[in-house]
Order: structure tokens, then sequence, then C-alpha cells
């Protein structure tokens, strides 16, 4: 406890200075800002903005970062709540309730509730980061090549079942992003690989190239193709604070959503998406009336925002300890850190202390900054979702070119982009999710990277991966994932849940 | 995944077949493109094992996927507008081509410009107004306040 409460406050003395406080506050505040912007998830929001943060000190970029990053998240929630619009997948349940309310006029309690909910989850979650973070690491060191393969293995079985529809396009998907991920120059002999003889290509696809182009570029074309619907309140806002009454209500929702999305962010393979629909569902279940959820019950806006921001945070775990991001978001991070140099893993914490406490209070203060900032700045943007799409998505498209030519100031790097744009654009026409593609691609080199260490360890024999318990018992785990997760049973309870 | 009509030879899920083949064609120019990688043996994999192995991988799901089309019912393909992707991927390669010996004062508008032609409800001259605005915020905001190396219109001021 002794060492936690030391970690924490040298975290704190490195977040409270006057430098990383300025850019954790405009981190949250432009990535609000792009956030909000409807069709612009924290992915294209993060790749966008990622060359703001070029100018500073590693400890600074990584702060703004997540300040950018929590910005995005709770930008998507206020989309979600003020338009019938959700900004990104974990906002698709805020929708319900919470635009609900503001039909109602109570958009101001729900964007109060989303904000007082996910500050006290972001609370939560910092404090399990920071008492797991050294245990984790010290775990990490057990980690064999063969358990660090099973590891992502597992964590693409997750991401299979968390996908949509057809288990075969999820799976299709994964391995495509994995063949994706090997282009490039191979690390151990230098050959190039399916590069189609394009220098451009020869450093692999950059993981923002994909990115941008598979969520941004193709998120903007599907947006174009629906017609306009979007239902951007009228009328008043209503108070923000929500009431005594309020409070009570969403008092145990807020406290099992946290758990629930901490627990689940933790995973590998983007747990992180299914807390809020599991946080809903729980609250719908358990509701002394059920009736009330779709209809503007403040319970269900509240429990799957604490469970969205929880999930944010824990994600960073897998990240900071192992070096397996879980997620497209965290895949960014990874990016970010090392154009700064940090190669993250568990010898970040011992390498690096400040930074990495540094970090992990930031994430506490951006929890903080994004509770103040947006009660006042609510009314800016409202007003911001009410231009035109017909000006919103070139502007968008503007940022989108920029932010891609500044990562590397390579003009190929947008031609690139625009390509992986139509392909994303194909993938959607033919029924597949770029969510699980984006996870194969991100974890493809390290799978590769391992699975080859470990095969050169065991003298070519794939009995090492069954004969390390470790590495045995995460196979075994992604194994029945994956038989569940093809049964008829529970794809029909699957599918009603996404449905819900 | 059985259907009930055993036997039927129709398409059923026109989607699923385009799918399929999709992922079939990626597969051929992943297996094209590694033919001369050498994969080595497991014992020490070489540069051409993996690419080959996912390659074969994605052609197998493309290939069930087209034959399950056959047996059970799915989606049909959606109507293709080809005027979004057209004006849309047309405006960031406009940038990619411009940005570097035009600079931003052109690339900017042309982004703006090319990019609003994708939408039915453009209105020319907000389009145009707004294409400048954009332009010299950005300029301000990465040039100016954030000191990007990005071009501004090295053909008018060099840099």
């Amino acid at each position: 406890m002794g060492d936690l409460a030391a970690n924490l406050s040298l975290g704190f003395a490195t977040a409270l200075t006057l430098q990383n406080l300025g850019l954790c506050f405009l981190g949250c505040l432009v990535g609000t800002l792009i956030g909000v912007l409807p069709g612009v998830g924290p992915i294209a929001t993060i790749a966008m903005l990622l060359p703001l943060t070029f100018k500073v000190d590693p400890t600074g970029a990584l702060i703004m970062l997540a300040g950018i990053y929590y910005g995005a998240q709770y930008g998507g929630s206020t989309t979600a709540i003020l338009v019938n619009i959700p900004g990104e997948a974990t906002s698709v349940v805020t929708v319900l309730d919470g635009h609900e309310m503001a039909k109602q006029g109570r958009a101001g309690v729900a964007l109060g509730i989303a904000a007082i909910g996910s500050f006290i989850a972001g609370t939560a979650a910092t404090l399990v980061i920071a008492a797991l973070g050294a245990p984790l690491t010290r775990l990490a060191l057990l980690f064999g090549p063969a358990e660090y393969f099973s590891l992502m293995v597992l964590g693409l079985a997750f991401a299979v079942v968390l996908a949509r529809g057809s288990v075969l396009k999820a799976v299709a998907m994964i391995v495509l992003g994995l063949l994706l991920s090997t282009v490039g120059t191979d690390l151990e002999t230098g050959e190039e690989r399916l590069t189609f003889g394009l220098a451009d290509l020869s450093d692999g696809i950059d993981f923002a190239v994909l990115a941008m182009g598979v969520f941004g570029f193709a998120e903007v074309l599907r947006n174009l193709e629906s017609p306009e619907t979007r239902d951007v309140v009228r009328g008043k806002l209503g108070r923000l604070l929500p009431s005594l009454d309020d409070f009570k209500r969403c008092l145990w929702p807020i406290a099992r959503g946290t758990g629930l999305g901490a627990a689940l962010g933790i995973l590998p393979g983007n747990g992180a998406v299914l807390g809020p629909f599991a946080a809903y569902t729980l609250e719908k279940r358990i509701a002394r009336e059920p009736q009330r959820f779709g209809r503007g019950a403040i319970e269900g806006v509240a429990g799957p925002e604490s469970a969205n921001n929880a999930g944010a945070q824990t994600a960073f775990i897998p990240l900071l300890t192992l070096g397996i991001p879980p997620n497209a978001v965290m895949a960014l991070m990874v990016g970010a850190m090392t154009i700064h140099g940090v190669i993250p893993g568990p010898q970040v914490m011992t390498k690096n202390p400040g930074l990495f406490w540094g970090m992990i209070a930031s994430m506490w203060i951006g929890n903080l900054v994004l509770l103040i900032i947006n009660l006042p700045l609510i009314g800016l943007w409202v007003r911001l979702l009410k231009v035109p799409y017909r000006l919103m998505f070139p502007a968008i498209l503007l940022f989108c070119c920029i932010g891609i030519y500044s990562i590397n100031n390579n003009p190929a790097d947008v031609l690139l982009t625009a390509f992986f744009g139509f392909s994303g654009y194909l993938l959607y026409k033919f029924g597949f999710e770029p969510a699980p593609l984006l996870l194969g691609f991100v974890l493809g080199r390290l799978l590769e990277e391992k699975l080859r260490q470990a095969l050169v360890l065991s003298r070519g024999s794939f009995a090492a991966f069954v004969e390390r318990p470790l590495s045995a018992a995460l196979l075994a785990v992604a194994l029945v994932t994956l038989v569940v997760a093809v049964l008829p049973a529970v794809r029909k309870s699957r599918e009603e849940a996404f449905q819900e | 995944m059985q259907g009930e009509e055993a036997g039927a030879s129709r398409v059923r899920a026109p989607q699923d077949v385009a799918a399929g083949l999709f992922l079939v064609a990626i597969a051929a120019l992943g297996l094209w493109q590694g033919a001369e990688l050498s994969a080595g043996s497991l014992g020490q994999v070489g540069p051409g094992m993996l690419p080959r192995a996912l390659a074969a991988l994605t052609g197998l799901c493309g290939a069930v996927l087209v034959m399950q089309a056959f047996a059970s019912p799915g989606a049909r393909l959606a109507r293709w507008p080809l005027r979004g992707p057209l004006f849309i991927l047309g405006a960031a390669v406009a940038f990619g081509l411009t940005v570097r010996p035009l600079g931003l004062a052109v690339a900017g508008p042309l982004v703006v410009l090319i990019g609003a032609m994708a939408s039915r409800e453009t209105r020319w001259i907000e389009a145009v107004v707004f294409a400048a605005v954009m332009t010299a915020l950005c300029v301000g905001l990465f040039k100016f306040a954030l000191g990007l190396p990005i071009p501004v219109a090295p053909w008018a001021i060099g840099y």
C-alpha cells in the first residue's frame, strides 16, 4: 500500500506541473470537439490529432493523448444523447435512454449524469490500474514467447465473439488483418514481403493510415449514403445537475457499471466494447420497472456510461503491463509512444516511472477536467451539432488529410488512406465489420514475432504451446470461447444482445 | 449451416457470394506476391510462411462463405452509388498529389470543394466561402500555432 501511495504521489507530481496540466486540458478539449462530430469516433479522432503532440516531450504527449482519448469518448456520448446517432460503438446503448431523456427536456441531466458517472468510474479505474500495474508487470516477466502468443490468440478469439453478425465473417476479418500486418520488411531476414514493389510499403502499413481509411473515410461514405436523419434536440437542455432523487437512482447503476466495465476492459480483444451492453442489460434485468428502459430511464444512461469509461481506462492495463494493445485505440497509443521513443511493455514502469505514473494520474485529472469543461460547454456542442453535414464532412475530410500527412510528412500516406477508405467501404458493402480486422492487424506483427521465437525455442514443435501450463490454459480459454461462439443457443442470445 | 432445401443450387445470399469472392481474390493476390518468399521450416520459420498460411486461410474463409451462400439465405447486395466514393476519395487523392508541390493553400480548398461534390445538398457559394475559411483556419492552426512542417504555398511565399 505504501508503494501505491508513493507511486501515485510521484504520478501526481508529474501530472500536476503547469505544462502537463495544460496539455491534459487541451487534449480533453480538442478531443471532445472532434469527438462530438457525428461519425467521428475515438479512433479517427486520435489518428487525426496525433500530430498535435509531436512537439511535446513524451510524458506530456502521452498525457495529452490520453486526454484526447477521454475527450473523444465523452464527445461520442454527447452526440449519442443530443442527436440520435451514436458517435461510436460504445455509446450505442446510451442513445436508447439518453436521447429519450433529451426529447423529454432532460438532455442536461442526461449529460450531467453521464459526466458524473464517467468521473466516478474513471476514479475507480485509475485506482484499479495503479493497484494492478505493479503486480501484473511482475507477472509479465513470467511470460515467454509461447505465453504471449497464446494470450494474443485469446484476444483474437474474444474479438470473434464480440463482433456482430456472422462468426465466419469475423474470423475472415481477423485473418485478413493478420495478413495485412505481414506486409513490409521481414524483421528477421530483411526481405520485403507483399509490398508490390512499392517503396512506401516497405516499412509496412501504418496503423493510423489503415484505421483512418477504414474508420474515418469509410464512415463519411456511409453517412453520405444514408439520408440525413440527425435529430438534434431542440428547445431547452434543462438543468444540468441531476436532482437528489436522480442521484439515488443512479448510485448503484454507476457502481455496477464501473465494476463490469473495469473487469471487461482488462480483457484482451476489445472487451471494453462489451461493457456498456452488459451494463444496460444488467440494469434492465434487475430493474423494478423494466418497462421504463427505452423511455428515458436515467439508470440506462448512468450504468452504460460508467461502464464505458471504466473499460476505456482499464484497457490501458494490457498495454502498459504486457505491451499488448487490446483494441484499436490502444494500438494508436502504441504508435504514438513509439514515435516518442517509448516502447510499451513491462519495462516502461521500471525505466520510466515518471511517465508511467504521470500518465495514470493524468487519467484521473483528465476525468475531472472533462467534468468541469463539459458541463458549461454543452451549449457550444449543441450549436456545433446543428452544423449541417454538407459542411461538416468536407471539414472532417480536410482534418483527416492534414492529420495523416503530418504523421510522417508523406503524401503517399494520404493516397494509401484513400485506398483503405475504399476497401473499408467495400467491406461494409459486403457485410464485414472492420473492428476485428483492425485488431488482427494490431496484434499481427507481435503475434508472428512471438510465434517464430517460440518455435525456434521448441525446435519447431507446437507442443510447447500446450506443455507450458499458462500457455495451455490461455489456449484452452480461447478454444472454449470460440466453441461457445459457434454454439447455436449462444449465437441466438448473442444476436438478441446486440439487437437490444 | 445446412439449408432446409438440400440441393438448391440458386444463390441465396448474394452479399456473401460477393464477399467470399472478394476474400478469394485477396488471397490470390497475397499468394502471388508471396510466392518467392521462402517458407522455411517449423524450426526456423522463414519470411514466407505466415503470409502464405494467412493468405490460404483468407481464401478458405472466402470459399466457405461462397458455399454457404448456396445453402442458407442471407442479405442481398446493397445499392452501389458511385458519387460518394468517387469524390470523397478523389478529394483525398487530390490532397496527396498537391500538398507537396503546391501546399495547403491549394490542397485545402481542393479537398473541401471536390469533397463537397459528393453531396447533393451542397450549395456552391457557401462551399467556396467555407473552403477559404477552413483553409485559413488550418494554416493558422497547423502551420503557425503547432509548427508542423506542412507546406503552405511554396510557389508564392517560399514555404
